[in-house]
């Protein structure tokens, strides 16, 4: 049946990517919501929430605002808060209603914009898609009105990481290894979207060299900086020693010349089992550690994805499974299941199961079981039996 | 690109007006995409022989998601007019604004104007600015004037001022503003100077004065514009002659 997850999660929403992305920025982030909305995304969601202050507001727009289409109290109440907590830009965040209604989210922010002279934009989420799009909407918009081409490239080969969020990355460590990773593999880290850089630092990115998406969230802001800024791009994650290898190697291959790559399209793998496992998740990070445990188990290994991806990220064997019928029916006759616990239910009973938790599927709920597998042997953390 | 919404009373002519005007447009060589956005889905069909496009709401809810291309839900007309129309949910459920807004999202998806190119893009809206979804055609990107038609009849200058008014109110929002005022005559006692003072009071201009003509009603039961139908008429030369004011003022 279309559209029925029985057994299963829904993944975080468009209006929660939106906030998880523009989270440590400065930025004054206003959902055009009911009130409780707010609770899902900083209960679930939003795993720097008690440690790490942010300006994410809910405009709490009630029944008659609605019917009304009442945008000045909107209007209102945002210039007012803005004026007094001085943000580094104000966006707001589209919802059910506000969509239902056909709330003009980029006009008020013009209007506000106006008023306040601080940069403001509105981003049309509804609530109905999935974390990648809102992710990909707030960066696309910190780059289309913060960024711009640095003439003077640094002298020091910068990386900037794109594609950091704790709905993907959880707050495990991962994007601190990814920054050692850089460092030991003789590069710097530039700017990183959007986990510990500032504003002023991610409107520097056009200085560096190459980007690296580590989330399907940032692939249009790879493409807009390639197109724009002329930085190549390499998709891919360095989970694992072999593969971390292989984005190395991608890496420095993309420096040499321009070109932009997938890393998992890349490396070869000596298929020496019969067995056959499944990875579910998001394209980048499940296709990377796909790359992995086939390098280095040399286990065919088939990735299963519930999320917005594209064509070249994904290998010839893997699947897009928006349904939840298309996965169970994908997950038939393999051996070994990684994926978020939630997806337990839908395990084949002969399969062995590898919980990997993912904050955008299963909120908090196994946060502190997430491991960090950046540059790691993986039998440093149990690997595959 | 030339893009224009088109507002106006119920029943008042807007459809045939705009039909008129895309034939006009294309008579005089431009490439034009003409988009009914009433959930009746009746703009296009006079310059498509009576043989009406698949309306886009009809289309997501015969096959239960939106198109892949626009090939089943856009077809070119008389002149080549690319006809498109929003069409809207089951009479008496849903929401038509909304579908407005799908529509127009989609188009933008299946990136109608980088494919096609036009000219002069029309879009045909339902009576007045009722809620969000109708002020949709009138928002940054798409039309950037508005024709208000109107007749002399009190009603039709109570909505035309109602239009105008919303209009106003979204100064300070970057829409389309006003452009000015067709006159589709009803053979109203006195018609054009009610019209006049309504325009003067508003501020605006009547840049179209359309005689009551049988013709438009006799090439319409043939499922033709009088554009097509027979463009040396005095009725077709006024739309011509608002085709190419238009156009010049663009320029």
């Amino acid at each position: 049946m279309k559209q029925v997850a029985g057994l299963i999660s829904t993944y975080s929403s468009d209006e929660f990517g939106i906030c998880s992305a523009l989270y440590e920025l400065g930025g004054m982030v206003v959902m055009h919501d009911a009130s409780g909305c707010n609770s899902t995304y900083t209960t679930h969601d939003e795993p720097r929430w008690y440690d790490m202050e942010s300006m994410i507001y809910i405009s709490a727009i009630s029944e008659m605002e609605a019917i009304m289409g009442d945008d000045d109290k909107l209007i209102h109440d945002v210039i007012e808060t803005a004026q007094q907590m001085k943000p580094k830009f104000i966006a707001l965040v589209g919802a059910p209603i506000p969509y239902m209604i056909g709330t003009d989210l980029k006009a008020i922010a013009a209007v506000i914009e106006e008023e306040t002279g601080i940069p403001s934009f509105g981003l049309e989420a509804n609530g109905m898609n999935g974390y990648l799009s809102g992710i990909s909407m707030a960066f696309d918009a910190i780059v289309d009105r913060f960024c711009k081409k640095e003439v003077l490239k640094s002298t020091q080969t910068k990386v900037n990481i794109l594609g950091a969020t704790p709905l993907d990355f959880s707050l495990n460590g991962s994007i601190d290894s990814i920054r050692r990773w850089i460092k030991n593999i003789g590069m710097q880290t530039g700017a990183c979207f959007a986990m510990g850089s500032s504003l002023e630092e991610l409107s520097k990115a056009g200085k560096a060299q190459v980007n690296l998406v580590i989330s399907y969230g940032a692939m249009e802001i790879a493409k807009k900086m390639e197109e724009e800024f002329d930085i190549p791009y390499v998709v891919g994650v360095p989970v694992g020693k072999l593969f971390a290898a292989t984005v190395e190697h991608c890496l420095k291959e993309s420096l040499e010349t321009g070109k932009s790559q997938v890393v998992c399209q890349k490396y070869k793998a000596d298929i020496r089992s019969e067995k056959k496992a499944a990875i579910i998740g998001e394209s980048v990070y499940a296709t990377s550690l796909a790359g992995e445990i086939e390098q280095q188990y040399g286990i065919s290994c088939e990735v299963l994805c519930p999320l917005e991806t594209e064509e070249m990220i994904l290998r010839s064997m893997d699947k897009q499974t928006p349904e939840e019928d298309d996965l169970m029916e994908a997950l038939e006759g393999m051996d070994i299941v990684i994926a978020d616990p939630l997806y337990k239910p839908l395990c084949p009973k002969k399969a062995s199961f590898y919980p990997l938790g993912h904050i955008a599927f299963s909120g908090r709920i196994y946060e502190n079981k997430i491991p960090d597998l950046i540059d790691r042997e993986f039998e440093e953390t149990g690997g595959l039996r | 690109m030339l893009k224009l919404a088109i507002y106006g009373k119920g029943g008042i002519g807007k459809s045939t007006t705009t039909s008129n005007l895309a034939a006009a447009f294309a008579t005089l060589g431009k490439k034009v995409i003409q988009i009914g956005c009433d959930p009746k889905a009746d703009s296009t069909i006079n310059l498509l022989n009576g043989d009406p496009v698949k309306p886009v709401m009809n289309y997501i809810r015969e096959f239960d998601e939106e198109p892949e291309t626009l090939d089943p839900i856009a077809k070119e007309g008389f002149g080549g007019v690319l006809c498109i129309e929003t069409g809207g949910p089951t009479p008496g459920l849903g929401c038509a604004g909304r579908g407005i807004i799908t529509t127009f999202s989609l188009l933008e998806d299946l990136e109608l104007f980088e494919i096609y190119k036009p000219d002069v893009v029309l879009y045909d809206v339902l009576g007045d600015v009722v809620c969000g979804g109708f002020a949709a055609p009138i928002r940054e990107g798409y039309a950037s004037e508005i024709l208000i038609v109107t007749s002399g009849e009190k009603m039709a200058l109570y909505a035309a001022n109602n239009i105008n008014t919303a209009v106003n109110n979204f100064e300070d929002r970057g829409y389309a503003t006003v452009k000015g005022i067709i006159l589709n005559r009803r053979n109203v006692e006195n018609e054009r100077e009610k019209v006049e003072e309504f325009a003067k009071n508003s501020g605006l201009e009547i840049i179209a004065d359309i005689p009551r003509s049988q013709d438009i009603i006799h090439y319409e039961d043939l499922g033709k514009t009088v554009v097509e139908g027979d463009p040396q008429l005095q009725v077709s030369k006024v739309y011509l002659d608002l085709a190419k004011r238009l156009l010049e003022d663009k320029e």
